[in-house]
């Protein structure tokens, strides 16, 4: 009852403060007269009487100070108090705020624009129930290469009856298909999912229903449609529940849209049920989420699941030799970015602490300013809190406002990073790729600013308290006008402290940017065993499932790819141009299986040689630039009537025929319908999966042999994307106008897709980098200029005594260099150690790299001297007479 | 200021302004006095700490303020106890009565 009433005073007071200081005015005016009225009344003349009440009064000011304080918040009203005071202080001094502010600024920008996109990618939650305890299981055959695959149907079905580690196990796959018969053509993602999809993720469909359980059969034909797909193409009608949509040939029932979050999780157009026959049969790449148990752990569910899989390899022999891989899908999303996002944190922590390591030495060589002040603030009795306060409140404006400053500073640079953090990253060893959400300042990350900016006030505050309680109020005073000699060696040794450390701290990350940019130039520079220049995409997949498709037949197929490129190369500014199942570095799905040898003895059973398959028309390797090492290339007349033929690579050569020449042996791969394949050419490797990967064994397939439905074409021209690009698209519209392409882009795209986490820490942390060397330079330059300021009369001596200029900056500049130097020295031994965590983001560079660790050690030593320069310069311009006539 | 002055117990200038203020409304001037006048002069009672009592125990909800005429038709801040400053009073004098029971008897025991 009591403190509740103190609290409404308290609030109270604080909203009506103006007029209960009118009110209390008002009261002791009327007090002073009523005392004055008592002693006229006593026979006082009225002089004497005024003056006798004043006296008993005792100060109308005074007695209104008392009430204040003695008030609920009255601790409020002093801080108020010392943030006025503060800012009156700020705005005095306009150089040495701006100068705080903006270095603050810089380090709270560069924090919270880093924090901005850590939220927006590692921090954002999954839309579905318990997205914590969602995982992706892969098969995994370590023997062939192979860390992680997409299992097959009936690994599906086994371990959905198997295991007990889940409460239950989705199914899916991606695709693509043709919506036909509003407007033209378009290839649209699909995604094909068990029934149980909607209960597995707790989707709240935006409209309609999700499937049920009994909807998985192909006699259904419902269809799911994707919240973008549902605003692009029916204009977000809210009437779409119950309308047709043809894809594929096929007539389907719109059931549902789903909600926009949902395409976090499946950047899908459309949703729709497997054929439950047809998950038996499916053998190709597909996807498993499970959603462990509550209380189960992931290492438990994958013990669980390798007990699984021996006991499937006893009924499925196939199978033999497979393990399963289960990864949390919120970590699986984030693998690719997380160590270069969290190599950025640390980066931008350091900006931070260098910023501040400026700040905090600026505020030092002011305090030694204001030690006058903060004597005679004793004298007259202000406590040690009540100065700590005062200091903290000082502080904490200045980082506020560096904050918002900095808060600006990352609103406009997250607009500029949502250009390098790419929108789609890959997950690794996967061949599969997620879809980032954009990049913007959230809630979350402005709280994140507030407090790195509190934090960084408070710390701020502390250090000039500490260093100025320490003073004694009588020195002070005492020194009067020459303060800064008050100061002492203790706060010249603070000073120089921070200097090494943000020196060090500089060192560090000077030396992660040369890492980073030593190995982006390497990656750049690196041979993926092709030649990625002047090279254009894009992906066709023909409508073979329709009943009146005309590409059902193998032949008819060949033909109309035939057809398309024959188009494509009668362009002019075309050079050469292809067909290929999968392009190297795209990131498609793969496509791998076994082979015999035949000529070799028959291998064990159960053991088996694996490869990566790929299906190619004629001038490939010509158009890829991929080198012909043996034998020779396809042939137009490699065809279906003719005998089958393969092309290896070198690294399938090295392996499995070591000492031999491969050409004219026989390849039978697993199909044991078709005969065994001779072995015409030797090619190139690729590194078909990544700069990083080594090229894997693959054996290359005439594609007339095997007609693919969906193949990439390449083309190699000197014309600009720009143009190339429609001409293409139109030469294939112009054989078939129904055909739709997709996933067009150059290589040049493609590449910076994949090396996208490397080019953005290589661009920040250069930004941070050169970032934090400007702001050690001023730090040094700011403590070198101060001591030569404290040491002109020194120098005129010396100078009068028959010093040069030389040994003058001599003397400086070794200031300087000792400085820099010992924060070498730290720097190196950080960074040692902390490079190690850049390894994982370096290609063809050691984390310990001599060359970069000599070179940023002589680039710093440069700096330090470099910001030494001008006060040297001072320093050699003392006038020996001026400095000693100061005395 | 040649007064002898007596230091207030902490606590007590809030006992007695609640006790003078238990016989009615009064402005600070007039709470001032009568102190003085019960205390026979033992307790003077300056603004300084008058008023910062007085707007403390406001707060607290033991008194309540209104502006009034004052006996010579002047301008006055008048305060009165309300309910819960007349049970705060009840409470103090029944708390006081048993200290100085207490402290009359450590005394008188040496």
């Amino acid at each position: 009852m009591k403190s509740l009433m103190r609290i409404r005073s308290f609030f109270g007071n604080l909203l009506r403060r103006n007029r209960a200081d009118g009110d209390l005015d008002a009261e002791v005016r009327a007090h002073l007269d009523l005392l004055t009225e008592e002693k006229l009344r006593a026979g006082l003349p009225p002089a004497e009487a005024r003056r006798a009440a004043r006296i008993e009064l005792g100060g109308l000011e005074q007695v209104k100070e008392e009430v204040r304080s003695a008030r609920a918040g009255a601790w409020l009203e002093a801080f108020v108090q010392d943030l006025r005071y503060g800012a009156r202080q700020l705005r005095r001094n306009p150089g040495f705020t701006a100068v705080a502010v903006l270095t603050l600024a810089l380090g709270i920008g560069a924090n919270a624009a880093i924090f901005s996109v850590v939220h927006a990618t590692l921090l954002q939650p999954l839309p579905s129930r318990n997205a914590g305890r969602l995982a992706v299981i892969w098969v995994t055959n370590l023997a062939h290469g192979w860390s992680r695959i997409g299992p097959t149907g009936l690994d599906y079905l086994d371990w959905k009856e198997q295991s007990s580690s889940f409460d239950d196990l989705f199914l899916f796959e991606h695709g693509t298909g043709t919506v036909t018969g509003q407007g033209e053509p378009e290839q649209v993602a699909g995604l094909r999912v068990t029934t149980n999809f909607g209960g597995f993720f707790g989707i709240h469909p935006l409209l309609g229903r999700t499937f049920r359980p009994e909807e998985g059969a192909a006699r259904h034909n419902f269809i799911i449609l994707g919240y973008g797909y549902w605003q692009r193409r029916f204009g977000s009608d809210p009437s779409v529940v119950g309308r047709g949509l043809t894809l594929n040939g096929d007539q389907y029932t719109i059931i549902g849209v789903l909600p926009p979050e949902f395409a976090v999780l499946f950047p899908s157009d459309v949703v729709v049920p497997f054929d439950t026959e047809w998950v038996k049969r499916a053998d190709s790449d597909l996807g498993v989420f499970g959603m462990l148990r509550s209380g189960v752990t992931l290492d438990q569910a994958t013990a669980e699941m390798s007990v699984v899989a021996q006991r499937v390899a006893l009924t499925r022999p196939s199978r033999k030799g497979f393990g399963v891989v289960l990864v949390r899908l919120a970590d699986v999303r984030v693998e690719y970015l997380r160590p270069a996002l969290l190599v950025l944190l640390g980066a931008v922590g350091f900006v931070l602490l260098i910023s501040c390591a400026n700040v905090a030495n600026l505020i030092l060589a002011r305090s030694v300013v204001r030690h006058r002040e903060v004597g005679i603030r004793m004298a007259l009795g202000a406590g040690r809190a009540r100065l700590i306060r005062q200091f903290l409140a000082e502080s904490t404006l200045l980082s506020l406002l560096g904050g918002a400053a900095g808060s600006l500073l990352a609103l406009w640079s997250t607009g500029l990073l949502a250009i390098f953090v790419p929108s789609r990253i890959p997950v690794p060893n996967a061949a599969d790729q997620v879809l980032l959400p954009g990049i913007h300042m959230s809630g979350g990350a402005f709280a994140f600013t507030l407090v790195v900016s509190l934090v960084a006030g408070i710390a701020l505050g502390l250090i000039p308290s500490l260093q100025s309680l320490r003073c004694n109020m009588n020195e002070a005073l005492k020194e009067g006008g020459r303060g800064f000699l008050a100061a002492g060696p203790r706060a010249h040794r603070t000073r120089s402290t921070l200097v090494i450390v943000e020196s060090a701290l500089a060192f560090v990350l000077v030396i992660g940017a040369g890492l980073m940019i030593k190995s982006f130039w390497r990656l750049l520079e690196a041979n993926p065993g092709f030649r990625p220049d002047h090279l254009l995409t894009l992906r066709i997949k023909l409508p073979t499932d329709a009943t009146d498709s005309p590409y059902r037949e193998p032949r008819q197929r060949a033909a109309a790819f035939q057809r398309f490129l024959a188009g494509v190369e009668a362009l002019p500014g075309i050079q050469s141009a292809a067909f290929a199942e999968i392009v190297p570095l795209s990131q498609d799905d793969m496509d791998m299986g076994y082979f015999v040898v035949q000529e070799n003895p028959p291998l064990p059973p159960g053991e088996h040689l694996a490869a990566d398959y790929r299906d190619i028309t004629p001038r490939y390797f010509s158009t890829m630039g991929i080198p012909l090492a043996k034998g020779r290339a396809f042939a137009e007349q490699d065809g279906l009537d003719r005998p089958r033929v393969v092309i290896i690579d070198e690294t399938l050569a090295r392996r499995f025929f070591p000492d031999q020449d491969p050409i004219g042996k026989h390849l039978q791969v697993p199909d044991a319908t078709q005969p065994a394949r001779e072995i015409v050419g030797v090619v190139g490797g690729v590194r078909d999966t990544g700069f990083d990967q080594q090229p894997r064994p693959t054996i290359y397939f005439p594609s007339q042999q095997s007609p693919d439905q969906t193949m990439s074409l390449v083309v190699r021209t000197t014309l600009p994307p720009g143009v190339a690009l429609p001409a293409i698209k139109n030469a294939i519209w112009s054989v078939d106008k129904n055909q739709p392409v997709f996933q067009v882009r150059s290589m040049d795209d493609i590449i910076s897709g994949i090396v996208s986490a490397q080019r953005l820490a290589f661009l920040l942390l250069g930004v941070f980098a050169f970032l934090a060397l400007a702001l050690a330079a001023i730090g040094i330059y700011g403590v070198t200029s101060y001591l030569v300021s404290e040491r002109t009369h020194e120098i005129g001596v010396r100078m009068a005594l028959g010093a040069q200029p030389r040994d003058v900056s001599r003397l400086v500049l070794g200031h300087g260099a000792t400085l820099a130097g010992m924060g070498v020295i730290g720097g190196l031994v950080a960074a040692l150690a902390l490079t190690r965590l850049l390894s994982g983001l370096l290609f063809g560079v050691s984390s310990t790299d001599a060359s970069v660790f000599f070179g940023v050690a002589a680039l710093l030593f440069f700096v330090a001297l470099a910001a030494c320069y001008f006060p040297a310069r001072r320093a050699t311009r003392v006038d020996p007479i001026m400095a000693l006539r100061n005395e | 200021m040649g007064d002898k002055q007596t230091e207030l117990l902490q606590g007590t200038l809030d006992m007695l302004i609640l006790k003078v203020l238990g016989l009615g409304p009064l402005h600070g001037l007039g709470i001032s006095r009568r102190i003085e006048q019960v205390t026979r002069r033992t307790f003077q009672v300056k603004p300084g700490s008058l008023f910062p009592a007085l707007h403390r125990m406001e707060e607290e909800g033991w008194l309540s303020s209104h502006w009034g005429e004052s006996e010579n038709n002047r301008r006055a801040k008048y305060y009165q106890l309300t309910k819960t400053g007349r049970r705060q009073l009840e409470s103090e004098t029944e708390r006081w009565g048993r200290i100085s029971v207490a402290i009359a008897r450590a005394l008188e025991a040496s």
